[in-house]
């Protein structure tokens, strides 16, 4: 498609580039709101406007965001959270990712009788509204003793993530000829090795995609986390919506934004070091799935 | 070297109701060189997989130096198999890949060490020793795939269309290649290829197979000369063998049959008196294409040969030969004319046909008619 | 060629060989049952459960009392449950339609050998990675009505502006439809945009050859061939739509009153805060209702494409 349009500056291409450009603004706007009201002050916030700098550059909202606002009946900003965050989303991202890719290696290359059935019936997962295993999984949780807990929180996303992982790895594994697992089983290589020393070494491109998928659908969850934890084990989405809609006292546009800030980094820091895999995960999960 | 037996060798795949492999035997001996040819989706593939233990044979049992390897797994087969794709381990430097094998037989590391320098040498590939297979070319590729197999020195090699990705000039250069190696190294071959030419050049013995049924088996000569049916008669050979309908009369003493032109030109041919028995019949003849030439002095008058006139509807030269099409009754016949001798589309040529490497089917059936 | 002893290890031992060679044909049945147990548990015995509990009387602990399809009756006699659903036939549509409109626009737009193109790609995909709870925060911020969009046009000169959407019952269903748009049409354009970049241009060539436009190459030939992107875009959105619960829970946590509610909001507030379980395990299960009957239609038309080639 890309062959017919020429690089000259006609009228109708800068027409294009306009349109494009202006589309950029309309993304880029909110964040770029987000980011000077952070470093506003109360004061700047009441005599500023949305699009107006700050008349000083202040981190008190940052400060306040990480340490000391309140989220709830406790005041102590959004820092608790996002720890509780990162000690969930390492685990359950490593854990559903290699669950996928052993997954993905049988599903594509040890095919047995009844195997595509079970990849359609997993592939369900992709599609499930959550709301309908959210009564069971509570109840199943605070059976094995693990409501309110990290670990609680971990296996769930383990679970409900390992469709998706298994659509990436599975997806990934059908593109690699089986001329190449036989070769491996005429050289003598058994399942196991042919994984670790064939077939590993080639994923990294797929693993980068569910890893960084991963975290983005975990580190982002909101549903979750607000369910099955409470106090000392919440994610950051649940501190931050806690932050932001607490009734007490007046409220802070700044520090809110901080907090969002905080929330958005991580996942906004991936997205724009390993962009391209983000996208790819994405095109590649919604096509297929 | 190894002898490999398949006896009676079935595959039905799942709950298929045709069956794959309809009970295919064939012996091969030591030191041969067997080609399994056929059209796609003929069988050659699974029985190659078979072979080599990555399918289940549904009946039947292999033998390998008469052990009975039907339910081993492959690497306890002692087979090596080049892949059409080569199916080299990408993240593996070529040594890496020639050694793979060994490594996990746990050989030696001095021994794989050298192991792996006989065969770059033999294969005149180390100066990419150290290369990824990306950074290689298809020959090269090819040659390395070759390596590996060579490397772990198994009692039978398996070719799975080995060339067919090879640009056409690539292609020559390896099957001399393979056949110089296979020459050489003495080891028993089995190849699967679509490519008539391949099979020709490099066997000793051709299986070819259709539908799961091994419709003959022998030398190039054998396969080509004296084809048992006609699908094989047609499959083997380039442009393909003619089959002219004809009616077998008896004229005096002798049986003949007529032949005519497009423009009502009638000319007798004799026919064996083995085909007494069709007298009056429609049967049909194959002949190929060298065998209908401008007079050729030295078999002018045998026993064998006739001249007629026939009109030259398409000539396609190819340097060494003029290809033709001519019209035996209504039938399109290939014929091999001399580059020297200019004939034009659409004019008459005086050409001889020569019966001695003919053959007959009977009308509708596909065996040959034994004379 | 003479014989190594490279492989005469496996073979000499063969007991041990039959006993590997069993262990190798359960390995990859027994790699994939942690995931077949979590997913048979996980997925269907929950949902299972689930369906179970919607037939219970069960408030705040599960009791086992069946009550019929009484849960499903007073669901839909319940006026907050309608509002949720008709708030969900607005917002997915009108997030369904706008991202699809704008998604495919900037993807033919990106598809005429766009300098930086790379970058502009970037910009659009980059709400994707946020969570919805933080574009709720902030649009929430954006579109306050005292301090928000208002205060800014009054400042730029326009003073009469007024936008109180957030606020007002009516319209605050289209401020969460702008949000949801913000965030996902950047994934339609993606995925357009892949799906213009693998057609022929062989086909584009010929249609140039054969002296037509540009505007109706892309009208009669290029969008007609998106059919499949089409779908599976109107797929993910439906499902985002019906799934959607963080950017409202963020945003108006439903307000005001409930008149942005949808039925996930629906489902966790009575679930989970009002101690109605049987009723929130019923709506619940209408959701996997709705979601079926989108996703089987197409399921079904996917499979059968596949089979007719």
């Amino acid at each position: 498609m890309a062959s017919h349009a020429e690089k000259k500056l006609t009228p109708s291409r800068i027409l294009i580039y306009a349109t494009l450009l202006l589309a950029c603004v309309a993304y880029l706007i909110p964040v770029f709101i987000m980011i000077i009201t952070s470093f506003k002050t109360t004061g700047d916030i009441r005599s500023g406007n949305l699009m107006s700098f700050p008349e000083v550059w202040s981190v008190d909202a940052w400060i306040k965001a990480w340490s000391s606002a309140c989220t709830g009946v406790q005041c102590n900003g959004v820092s608790g959270f996002f720890w509780n965050s990162i000690k969930m989303a390492v685990p359950a991202v490593l854990i559903s990712t290699a669950l996928g890719a052993i997954n993905g290696y049988v599903l594509a290359k040890w095919r047995f009788r009844g195997s595509d059935i079970f990849f359609s019936l997993l592939l369900f997962g992709c599609f499930l509204p959550f709301q309908v295993i959210l009564l069971p999984m509570a109840a199943t949780l605070g059976k094995m003793g693990l409501a309110n807990t990290t670990t609680g929180l971990v296996i769930v996303h383990v679970v409900y993530g390992v469709a998706f992982t298994t659509l990436f790895f599975r997806n990934f594994y059908v593109g690699v000829p089986d001329a190449l697992i036989k070769a491996a089983r005429l050289d003598g290589a058994g399942f196991v090795t042919i994984f670790v020393r064939i077939l590993l070494p080639m994923s990294v491109p797929i693993i980068m995609v569910c890893i960084i998928w991963q975290f983005t659908q975990i580190w982002n969850d909101f549903l979750f986390g607000v369910v099955f934890a409470s106090g000392d084990s919440q994610p950051i989405t649940v501190g931050l919506n806690n932050l932001v809609n607490t009734s007490t006292g007046v409220k802070e546009y700044n520090v809110d934004m901080a907090a969002a800030m905080i929330a958005a980094l991580p996942t906004l820091v991936v997205y724009v070091l390993a962009g391209k895999y983000f996208i790819r995960g994405l095109t590649s999960g919604a096509v297929k799935g | 070297m190894a002898q490999l037996q398949l006896k009676g060798i079935r595959k039905t795949y799942g709950n298929a109701v045709q069956e794959t492999l309809k009970g295919i035997d064939i012996n091969i001996e030591s030191g041969e060189f067997l080609i399994l040819v056929g059209p796609s989706g003929c069988g050659k593939s699974t029985l190659m997989n078979s072979i080599a233990g990555l399918e289940t044979v549904t009946e039947g049992s292999i033998l390998i130096d008469g052990r009975d390897v039907t339910h081993a797994e492959p690497k306890d087969r002692d087979i090596a198999m080049v892949f059409q794709s080569y199916a080299l381990y990408p993240t593996m430097t070529v040594r890496e890949n020639i050694a793979f094998g060994l490594k996990i037989r746990r050989m030696p590391k001095e021994e794989i060490d050298a192991e792996v320098a006989r065969v770059a040498k033999l294969l005149q590939i180390e100066p990419l020793l150290d290369r990824k297979p990306s950074q290689l070319s298809g020959g090269q590729q090819q040659r390395v795939a070759m390596g590996r197999a060579l490397a772990r020195r198994p009692k039978l090699y398996l070719f799975d269309e080995p060339l067919s990705n090879l640009d056409a000039k690539l292609r020559v250069e390896m099957r001399t290649e393979i056949k110089r190696l296979h020459q050489r190294l003495g080891t028993t071959i089995v190849y699967v290829t679509h490519d008539q030419i391949e099979a020709m050049t490099l066997a000793d013995r051709i299986a070819v197979i259709k539908d799961g049924e091994l419709l003959q088996l022998g030398s190039p000569k054998e396969i080509y000369e004296r084809p048992s049916c006609r699908y094989v008669a047609s499959f083997i050979g380039s442009p393909a063998m003619s089959f002219i309908p004809l009616k077998v009369e008896r004229d005096g003493g002798n049986l003949r049959a007529s032949l005519r032109s497009a423009d009502d030109d009638q000319m007798y041919v004799p026919l064996p008196e083995k085909l007494a028995a069709y007298e009056g019949k429609e049967i049909h003849l194959g002949i190929r294409p060298e065998h209908i030439t401008q007079p050729l002095a030295h078999k002018a008058g045998q026993e064998a040969t006739s001249s007629g006139k026939f009109r030259i509807e398409v000539t396609e030269p190819t340097g060494p030969d003029v290809m033709a099409l001519i019209r035996i009754n209504d039938t399109e016949v290939h014929c091999r004319l001399d580059p020297d001798h200019t004939v034009d589309p659409g004019e008459p040529a005086e050409l001889m046909i020569d019966l001695s490497r003919a053959i007959y089917f009977e009308a509708g059936k596909e065996a040959r008619i034994d004379v | 060629m003479a014989h190594s002893g490279v492989v005469s290890e496996t073979t000499s031992q063969p007991a041990r060989g039959r006993l590997t060679q069993r262990l190798q044909q359960w390995l990859p049945k027994l790699a994939l049952a942690p995931t077949a147990a979590m997913a048979l548990v996980g997925i269907y015995g929950f949902m299972f459960w689930t369906g179970v509990l919607s037939f219970t009387g069960s408030t705040f602990l599960p009791s086992y009392e069946f009550v019929g399809f009484d849960q499903y009756v007073r669901l839909f006699g319940n006026a907050r449950w309608l509002t949720a659903c008709t708030n969900l036939a607005i917002f997915g549509f009108l997030f369904i339609f706008c991202c699809l409109a704008i998604g495919c626009f900037l993807a033919i737009l990106l598809d005429q050998r766009i300098r930086n193109e790379g970058v502009i790609r970037t910009i659009y995909l980059y709400p994707l990675a946020l969570s919805m709870i933080v574009t709720g925060t902030v649009w929430q911020w954006i579109l306050n009505p005292s301090l928000g969009l208002e205060k800014l046009m009054h400042d730029w000169g326009w003073t009469s502006f007024q936008f109180d959407w957030l606020t007002n019952p009516n319209m605050v269903i289209y401020t969460i439809v702008i949000a949801a748009v913000w965030q996902a049409s950047g994934f339609v354009m993606a995925l357009f945009l892949a799906g213009l970049r693998g057609i022929d241009p062989a086909i584009i060539n010929a249609a140039r050859v054969d002296g037509a436009s540009l505007p109706r190459i892309y009208l009669r030939i290029v969008l007609p061939s998106m059919r499949p992107v089409f779908f599976s875009s109107v797929m993910v959105l439906a499902h985002i739509a019906i799934k959607s619960f963080d950017l409202v829970m963020a945003m108006t946590s439903g307000g005001p009153g409930y008149a942005s509610d949808l039925p996930a909001m629906f489902m966790y507030s009575f679930t989970f805060t009002r101690g109605q379980m049987g009723l929130g395990a019923a709506s619940s299960i209408m959701m996997l209702a709705m979601l079926l009957a989108i996703l089987v239609p197409y399921l079904y038309s996917e499979l059968r494409g596949q089979r007719n080639g």
